[in-house]
């Protein structure tokens, strides 16, 4: 039954004189009107717009509506992501992530920094305020200082302020003084690994280095609160930074450059490039023509074709002549050599008549197959290509058969060192801990090959050109590489880079444990300025001072004992003419 | 049937006009509310703490960075080595390193000393020993 007069539908609304506004008119009006309806209807005996009907319409919207919110709030509740519960990202989170060393050393980390803002309008003392901020933050600029305090405006006096910074202005007690909290990347170790790890900017963008190489792993390991192993081992990298500089001032070199490998793996264990300020990396941007290294590049070759074996001779009796050009020995010895003879001599001849007997063909297919045509593959975006020859005729092959002719960069050399070493197979360099995920190794020449070269590289130590490598029991074996710089067209022996290639232990089987090291001495000042004279000893006493860190023990071998003196039965036997 | 009539009973059982089933529902109801709003209250503290808790943790997290920063800033090697040199260290010549199982052979364990049978000594008194103090006071 209604509550209203039937008879009321035509009245005017009640209180319609009070309401002013016309919306408020237009409101009341559209009410009474639907109240009106119901009347209507009942006068008009349609019983069906009754209020019951009214009031089931209205329980009917506010079920619906209520079952919508009930199943909402069910799904909100039952169905809700897991560990939605708090703050959605880590506590630990930051923009970029530590990158750490193998061993969980710190190399670069986030730390907040502060920004240093100064509201002059709050300051009481504005001359005394600068005098003191000065006095406890010597780089703040007096004048900027000054511009502020006499301004009227909250702005920033200087950005990057460290907390002790921080904590030395906020014990001034001056009013007016705040600061906001930045993220900063900083690298503690300073000139450390600056050229593995490179630079990151303000906005913490990765720009140079490893920062830039791994630059979308180090955000999304920040995220997680995680740190990004590199391969490099802080204790071998400081060992190789420190013998790289003392051997540098040493020689009194323009620079110089250090590659640790694991050559099983392809993991760098120390990179540096000297000097530390120069920005550039020598390591993987600088190109150098290396001189004899890459005979053992030539004698590979030319053992793996089957061109020669260890007792092929060669004709190093008078020089080699291609066209016009005259090929010498600089340490000449005016006879028939063996091919073990033409390495542990470094006769130019012997590789140069080797190189052409094979033939630019063979020396262009395994050259590439040793990397040496392309950039080095490693993650490092400085990597740079090498500097290859245009024509393959024979002169070029007798050139590039002891090193010239070409230039490549240290890490191409150190990859291709690896291979020799390994077995033979190619692995990609990489700064990765435990190795380039996915890499495929290529093999490029047999094992046999590898094994004989090995030999080869340590006979070199200890009856050849890199005696002063040698490190008591550690089996070193490598391969010095003297040469000259084209200074205006013309190879000037006042400009010359000395290079040693090692591999240490040089003997068990093929997959032993086995680390390279690579010294280059960028046009060193002193006399005499081969490799075996300006690099090979550092390479020793890193050989020496890593050893235990990479768990290498000292043992004899056939040419030395573990304490590094003669084996002289031995010698003898060498001494027959074998 | 006859459960239909006993439910219908169930039903129109009343107290002073209103049905029980009416009375038991709203006590259900107002029951629920109640524990939703208990569970509701207890989760808004546990995020505050747990919102607290992860401030602290990122805060000392930040802390923690700070000082591996400091301390690998105090190990850079090319510094340990200046400081090592400067201390007179250096690497140990080959000749001059050993392992432990040549220990033996560098100093040979020593014979056991016969044993001497002493005569007993006299243990001192306290009256001898009081004077040190005084001595030194002096």
């Amino acid at each position: 039954m209604s509550v209203h007069d039937p008879q009321a539908w035509d009245r005017p609304a009640p209180g319609h004189a009070g309401f002013k506004l016309p919306s408020w008119r237009w409101l009341a009006e559209a009410m009474w009107a639907i109240e009106h309806s119901f009347g209507r209807a009942r006068a008009d005996a349609r019983p069906e717009e009754d209020t019951r009907v009214r009031i089931f319409v209205i329980l009917s919207l506010f079920s619906a509506v209520f079952v919508c919110l009930a199943i909402g709030a069910a799904n909100a509740a039952l169905l809700a992501p897991r560990g939605g519960v708090g703050s959605i990202s880590h506590p630990n989170a930051v923009s970029r992530a530590d990158l750490v060393d193998r061993n969980g050393a710190l190399l670069a980390t986030n730390v907040v920094h502060y920004g240093l803002y100064i509201d002059p309008d709050e300051v009481w003392d504005r001359r005394a305020a600068a005098v003191q901020i000065k006095r406890v933050l010597p780089r703040v600029s007096m004048a900027k200082l000054n511009r502020i305090l006499s301004g009227h405006r909250r702005l920033i006096v200087m950005p990057g302020l460290t907390p002790g910074e921080r904590a030395g202005v906020h014990a001034l007690a001056l009013g007016g003084v705040s600061f906001e909290p930045e993220d900063r990347r900083v690298y503690p170790l300073g000139s450390s690994a600056t050229h593995v790890l490179g630079t990151a900017d303000t906005g913490g963008q990765g720009i140079a280095g490893a920062e830039l190489a791994f630059d979308a792993d180090i955000r999304a390991a920040g995220l997680r609160g995680e740190n990004v192993p590199l391969s490099i081992d802080l204790r071998v990298q400081g060992v190789l930074e420190n013998e790289l500089a003392a051997a540098a001032m040493e020689t009194q070199a323009k620079g110089a450059v250090g590659i640790i490998a694991d050559v099983q793996t392809g993991e760098i264990l120390g990179m540096a490039s000297w000097p530390t300020t120069d920005r550039l990396n020598r390591a993987v941007s600088a190109h150098y023509e290396m001189g004899s290294v890459f005979k053992t590049f030539t004698v590979a070759a030319g053992l793996d074709t089957g061109q020669a074996d260890m007792n092929t001779r060669f004709d190093a009796s008078q020089a080699f002549m291609i066209g016009n050009r005259r090929i010498t020995d600089f340490h000449a010895t005016n006879q028939v050599l063996t091919l073990e003879e033409v390495y542990l001599h470094s006769s130019n001849i012997g590789t140069s008549r080797l190189a052409v007997e094979m033939g630019p063909t063979v020396m262009r297919d395994y050259f590439g197959r040793f990397g040496l045509l392309d950039a080095a593959p490693i993650e490092l975006h400085e990597s740079a290509r090498p500097r290859r020859p245009t024509r393959w005729d024979d002169s070029t092959l007798a050139s590039l058969s002891f090193g010239y002719g070409i230039m490549i960069t240290p890490a191409q050399m150190s990859a291709a060192m690896g291979a020799l070493t390994n077995g033979g197979r190619f692995i990609p360099l990489t700064l990765r801990r435990g190795g380039r995920p996915g890499a495929e190794a290529r093999q490029v020449v047999s094992p046999e090959t590898s094994l004989t070269l090995l030999d080869l590289l340590r006979r070199n130590v200890v009856r050849g050109s890199g005696g002063r490598a040698e490190a008591p029991g550690l089996r070193v074996g490598g391969k010095t590489g003297s040469a000259n710089k084209l200074v205006n067209g013309r190879y000037d022996p006042t400009h010359a880079v000395g290079t040693f290639v090692a591999v240490f232990p040089a003997d068990g089987p093929v997959n032993a444990k086995r680390y390279s090291i690579l010294i280059l001495i960028d046009e060193p000042g002193t006399y005499p300025r081969t490799g075996g004279f300006v690099a090979a000893p550092a390479v020793g006493r890193i050989a020496e001072r890593i050893a235990p860190f990479l768990g290498v023990q000292r043992r004899a071998d056939p040419y030395r004992t573990a304490l590094g003196d003669k084996i002289p039965v031995f010698e003898d036997v060498e001494g027959d003419g074998r | 049937m006859s459960a239909v009539t006993a439910l219908k009973r169930v039903f129109d059982w009343k107290v002073r006009g209103l049905r029980w089933v009416e009375i038991i529902g709203l006590v259900l109801v107002a029951a629920m509310i109640f524990s939703v709003y208990l569970a509701k209250a207890g989760a808004a503290s546990e995020s505050v703490r747990i919102a607290s808790l992860e401030r602290q943790i990122t805060e000392n997290g930040q802390r923690v960075r700070l000082l591996r920063a400091e301390s690998a800033r105090l190990e850079q090697p090319g510094r340990l080595e200046a400081l090592s040199r400067g201390a007179g260290l250096g690497p140990v010549d080959v000749h001059r390193r050993a392992t432990e199982a040549s220990l033996p052979e560098l100093a040979p364990i020593p014979e056991p000393a016969p044993v001497v049978i002493v005569s007993p000594t006299v243990a001192p008194t306290p009256a001898d020993a009081a004077p040190a103090p005084a001595e030194v006071a002096q």
